[in-house]
């Protein structure tokens, strides 16, 4: 299946080298169905901190699933207000 | 800090007095509340005699308690109609504190309205009142520039008001110089610009020479700034995202969540965001050799401010923070990071806060008055504000006057105050603060985008209305006591996460004044302050209707989400539910 993948902030450098999606910081990637937040986590090496992620624009945990042509959207801890 | 200072500006007196008994169990914001309670009748006209401007640092001002130098700045407000607590950075509150001052309070109204005056207090902490037409109209920045020049080479602190407040805008804010001299931090929320205006006060400049304050206990406070310190450096927000990235590096979190308020609030995602994001920003911040990390105050440790800068890496404006950026741009179809910036420099040239004049351009180009995306006309429709045209006489009162002018209804206001940058429809939690909040919709009275989307101090769902109450009353309260101690809420993502960052505050205030603090003390003291505004505001006539939502967001779904409000009337009545028995155990019961 194939997914876009945003990162955002200090998680930018880690972007695969692939196809590019519909922004400046997403990349159109394909995963086996079924993956997990997780696993995508594990396979773009994310460092070893908390992050917030979202499938859709929806907050999910990371054993969430992802489905195929959905979006989704990590980033490390941010701030502001 | 044993003196309070009374500016008449009826009868052009400054006199020095010790603070009352009845004031003296209160700091910053709760001393700016207990004030107006006591001594600004409810029902009084914000811009008349009666009001009182009131400026008062923490209990940690003139300290080096980290992020422990914020001014509290407080009026009956002539936007919202309740008690206005704003709360600003900049240098101001730790030369006030410095000099022994726990607050200056501005009364009364010159006789003469075109008579400007500057109040000048020096190194022994004594203020005058001078006279200063020639201040007359000027802009923040040249207002600025003129004070430092009658001040020679003496080192101050400097408050100012632009054109607009002198014209008695709603919209108006009072600005703070900050630690390189810039006139660039804001008091912006309520219109208290239009209240320091009304009674010709045109400027205060504080003299920044006085010695940091003695603590009862030294060692203890050094080891509990220490753990304070260590706390808010290790914490990933405040250690990391906050300085590399400032404040706006909330644009892409708060569009992937559906919540970026698009084109007055009628889409919660902009597709220009990409090119005003706060990563963006920095890329252009960095290329053209702007200052991309720098406090707003001496003694910040967290250090989210930036300078923006033009192509020939010439001072623009500061920031651009988040609201002021979404504000000026994603809620008026702007997505050029220049237009946006000279739209926040124009709204700080005049003195208008940049949150509400963002929502009342985006209403005015709901009206079809302007063409949504176009910042050149939104810059000549603010110019109309100080050249008097018909239409600058209604944006300059804000949102609410603005649409009710030209016939708009969806209008994004709570208590006739413009909402920031969070739709409250797909992010319920902030919407509950905006509806409660005793200051009108205001994202910083309870901020519960921690819990809604960034995943700090724990996790409650956005798009639903369980657990939304109580998690804004949680954060409204320790944003009460917060803004007591004259401390950042930024240090509130630390705090929220690490119980080593909650009990350093505690320490730190205890080993400062001696007194003996709890965290049950730091809740009650925020509890305090946020009573004295419900029973001050309910006295001006506010009931439980003023505490809901526009209409339009109970009904109009949001895109992506076509999410609506749903959290319940009574869910919101009970945000509120402490205040008969704090009042109570205060002996309180109504204002002045
Ligand atoms: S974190 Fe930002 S807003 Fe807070 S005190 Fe520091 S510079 Fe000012």
């Amino acid at each position: 299946m194939r997914i876009e993948l945003a990162l955002f902030a200090s998680l930018e450098p880690y972007l695969p080298d692939s196809e590019p999606g519909s922004g400046r910081r997403t990349r159109m990637i394909d995963l086996p169905d079924g993956t997990t937040v997780g696993e995508v986590v594990a396979r773009l090496g994310l460092p070893d901190q908390p992050r917030v992620c979202f499938i859709d624009g929806r907050g999910v945990k990371e054993d969430a699933t992802i489905a195929g042509g959905s979006r989704l959207a990590i980033f490390p801890p941010v701030a502001g207000g | 800090m044993a003196d309070i200072m009374r500016v008449n500006m009826s009868d052009l007196s400054v006199k020095k007095e010790p603070l009352a008994a009845k004031y003296a169990k209160f700091v910053g914001r709760a001393l700016t509340d207990a004030i107006i309670f006591n001594e600004v009748p409810p029902k009084s006209d914000p811009l008349g005699a009666q009001n009182k401007l009131v400026f008062a640092p923490g209990l940690f001002g003139g300290t080096t308690a980290p992020n422990g130098g914020r001014i509290s700045v407080g009026a009956k407000s002539p936007l919202t109609g309740g008690l206005k607590e704003s709360n600003a950075g900049g240098q101001v509150a730790h030369a006030l504190a410095k000099l022994g001052l726990a607050a200056v309070v501005i009364e009364g109204k010159a006789a003469d309205p075109a008579a400007r005056y500057v109040l000048d207090i020096d190194g022994a902490g004594n203020g005058s009142l001078m006279r200063a037409d020639e201040l007359a109209g000027l802009q923040t920045y040249e207002t600025a520039a003129k004070m430092r020049e009658f001040k020679g080479d003496a080192k101050v602190a400097l408050v100012t008001i632009g054109p607009a407040g002198e014209l008695g805008a709603k919209a108006a804010g009072i600005a703070f110089s900050d630690p390189k001299e810039y006139q660039n931090r804001w008091a912006g929320r309520g219109g208290l610009g239009a209240v320091m205006g009304s009674k010709g006060l045109k400027g205060i400049a504080v003299a920044a020479t006085g010695a940091g304050l003695e603590h009862a206990d030294k060692d203890a406070f050094i080891a509990a700034v220490r753990k304070f310190s260590t706390a808010l450096k290790e914490h990933p927000v405040t250690g990391q995202g906050l300085p590399t990235y400032g404040t706006n590096v909330l644009a892409n979190i708060i569009n992937e969540a559906g919540g970026y308020p698009t084109r007055n609030f009628s889409d919660g995602r902009f597709a220009g965001v990409e090119n005003v994001s706060g990563e963006t920003m920095r890329e252009i911040t960095v290329a053209r050799g702007g200052d991309v990390k720098h406090g707003c105050h001496t003694g910040c440790v967290i250090q989210c401010s930036r300078y923006y800068v033009d192509k020939d890496g010439k001072y623009v404006t500061k920031g651009v923070e988040y609201e002021g950026a979404w504000a000026l741009g994603a809620d008026c179809g702007i997505d050029d990071m220049d237009g946006i910036a000279a739209l926040d420099r124009k709204c700080s040239d005049l003195g208008l806060d940049t949150i509400e004049m963002g929502a009342t351009l985006g209403v005015y180009m709901e009206a079809g008055k302007l063409a949504w995306g176009d910042w050149k006309g939104a810059l000549a429709a603010l110019d109309g504000i100080v050249t008097g045209s018909a239409d600058g006489k209604v944006l300059r009162d804000g949102a609410e006057a603005t649409g009710k002018a030209f016939g708009v209804t969806r209008i994004p206001t709570v208590k006739h105050q413009a909402m920031p940058a969070y739709d409250p429809r797909p992010i319920q939690g902030i919407g509950v603060t905006y509806a409660t909040s005793t200051q009108g919709a205001d994202h910083t009275a309870g901020y519960s985008i921690t819990s809604n989307v960034l995943g700090v101090g724990g996790t409650v769902d956005p798009l639903k209305p369980e657990g939304q109450a109580a998690l804004s009353q949680g954060l409204q309260i320790a944003t009460g006591m917060l803004d007591s101690f004259g401390l950042c809420i930024f240090v509130a993502f630390a705090v929220l996460d690490n119980p080593a960052a909650f009990e350093a505050i505690y320490e730190m205030a205890s080993a400062h004044t001696g007194d003996t603090w709890t965290a049950d003390d730091l809740m009650m003291l925020g509890k305090q302050a946020l009573t004295m505004e419900r029973l001050y505001n309910e006295a001006a006539g506010f009931t439980a209707a003023d505490d809901r939502m526009p209409s339009f967001m109970l009904t109009e779904k949001l895109p992506p989400h076509d999410a609506v409000f749903t959290v319940s009337d009574a869910d919101l009545d009970s945000v509120f539910d402490f205040v008969p028995e704090t009042a109570k155990a205060m002996g309180i019961s109504k204002p002045v």
